[in-house]
């Protein structure tokens, strides 16, 4: 009888392991959105700020600011442009760390799963046999 | 195969690869392939919308102003006139806009232009890459239905068919589809190879060792104390040995192998690479525990093995000394024949060490001898 109890047991533990690596899966999946949307926004800032290199110093630069132009300044308008670009490639690289992070836990979270799996596997060949 | 022994091992290649599998593998990468698909034509159509645009911006400026209906909602339109037909606002992305002539803002389009031809050269790389990868499973499927066989033949000495047969079972996961043997005699030859090199180099050195013998031996015997204790037994075995007509040979020989040790040892420490032959296991084993002159003699007699069989008179002695204490040779055996490096896992240690020997250098009588032990 014991036996029986133990294995419900496992199976509860295994199925919450398996919710928490679902979890940390959905969490990999957001993080490499939110990575690709990033990476995306730089592409753009790069192509931006080469645009605005090209421009010669007496061009007009606008900037969009909810339903109006704003005339700014070319320097300021550069200057925006490379903080901009600097601050998505550090969020980027804090995604990475996050994600190699996210990577690891999922690794052992399965490890963890597995040999529970096999636990429960001998427990029940256990019970087949008796 | 089925006749005598078997030598290598037949397995269905839908036993490694089951053939739905396979198909999974296919239809996955076939996925892939049509969301490239997908994102491509998005890029060709942003292409072909530039290019449209770059035409409409460099007519623009032919005329002074131009009568347009000017959308006014999302239904409505109204007559209106276009003036100012050179000026442009830009939108350089990020919400920057700047203010451009016709010929800037076709500047800037076909600079986009070109951002947009890269992005496709490399999509339509992955593609390649992707279709690639979609042929090999789809070849890999039909054959597994086929009832295709993998054929593994160890690349053996003729002394270890047993032995390979059972390790080829091991390796039974290695995933390739067919012409599988190929890597692997490659490897096999690659090492044997490397044990022959190395075989050579040890024989120069000895002869080196032999040559200045004399003036080091001396130093030799200091260095021996620090270097390795089971030698000072040896040598010592060896002295009593040396009191008769072989004397200086022995000498010599002595010396040459301690060298030789002090210089595994070295190589040992040095090599980084684990899978260097050079890279000899039995100096530390044999440091450790060595108890008896027995260990350090047959450690000697293992690297005098390649030598030329001039030396057979010390061979013949130092095996009489063997066969004298029979509780000590197999551990002395055990302790010394391990010459492969721990990393290939393929023949077991001892039997590739001994059978390699004979063929490039002399096969001397001992070996053999050691063989018969064994068993």
């Amino acid at each position: 009888m014991s036996s029986t109890s133990a294995l419900r047991e496992l199976q509860r533990e295994l199925e919450t392991k398996a919710n928490d690596l679902s979890k940390l899966q959905k969490d990999i999946a957001k993080n490499h959105q939110v990575r690709k949307k990033y990476t995306i926004q730089l592409g753009e800032n790069e192509l931006v700020l080469k645009e605005l290199d090209l421009l010669n110093d007496e061009s007009n630069v606008y900037k969009l600011i909810g339903p109006v132009l704003v005339k700014q300044d070319l320097a300021e308008a550069n200057a925006n442009v490379r903080k901009r670009i600097e601050y998505i490639s550090a969020e980027l690289k804090r995604l990475d760390s996050a994600l190699q992070d996210l990577e690891e836990k999922q690794n052992s979270k399965r490890d963890a799963i597995l040999k529970l799996q096999q636990r429960i596997q001998s427990l029940q060949a256990g019970k087949a046999k008796a | 195969m089925e006749a005598g022994r078997a030598k290598g091992t037949v397995t269905p290649l839908s036993f490694l690869f089951p053939a739905q599998d396979a198909h999974k593998a296919a239809t996955r990468v076939q996925d892939a392939i049509s969301e490239k698909e997908r994102e491509l034509e998005h890029l060709l159509g942003f292409i072909s919308d530039n290019a449209n645009l770059i035409n409409l911006v460099q007519k623009l400026p032919e005329e002074l102003h131009h009568e347009v209906m000017v959308p006014f909602g999302k239904a409505a339109f109204f007559p209106g006139r276009l003036i100012h037909t050179n000026e442009f606002l830009v939108l350089l992305g990020e919400g920057y806009y700047a203010e451009r002539t016709s010929k800037q803002t076709v500047e800037i389009l076909k600079r986009r232009g070109k951002a947009l031809d890269s992005q496709v050269d490399s999509l339509k790389a992955m593609m390649d890459n992707l279709k690639a990868e979609a042929s090999f499973f789809d070849a890999t499927a039909s054959e597994a239905e086929e009832g295709l066989v993998e054929i593994r033949e160890e690349y053996v000495e003729e002394n270890l068919g047993e032995q390979e047969s059972g390790s080829g079972v091991n390796k039974q996961d290695v995933p390739s589809v067919s012409g599988v043997d190929g890597p692997k005699i490659v490897e096999e030859d690659a090492e044997y190879a490397c044990i022959m090199s190395r075989l050579d180099e040890l024989e120069k050195e000895e002869e080196l060792a032999a040559a200045n013998g004399d003036q080091s031996d001396e130093e030799d015997e200091e260095e021996k104390e620090t270097a390795d204790q089971s030698l000072e037994k040896f040598y010592d075995d060896k002295q009593s040995y040396s009191k008769g007509s072989t004397s200086t040979w022995l000498r010599d020989e002595n010396v040459g192998s301690k060298e030789l040790l002090d210089k595994y040892q070295q190589q040992q420490e040095a090599s980084t690479n684990p899978s260097n032959c050079s890279g000899l296991s039995v100096q530390s084993s044999s440091k450790e525990d060595v108890s008896s002159g027995k260990n350090s003699l047959a450690q000697t007699q293992r690297v005098r093995n390649p030598n030329p069989a001039a030396k057979s008179v010390t061979f013949a002695e130092v095996k009489e000394k063997n066969q004298r204490s029979p509780p000590s040779t197999r551990e002395a055996f055990t302790g010394s024949i391990i010459e492969r490096p721990p990393a290939i896992p393929k023949t077991s240690k001892q039997e590739t060490g001994t059978p390699l020997q004979p063929s490039g250098s002399q096969p001397s009588k001992p070996v053999s001898r050691f063989k018969m032990q064994r068993r």
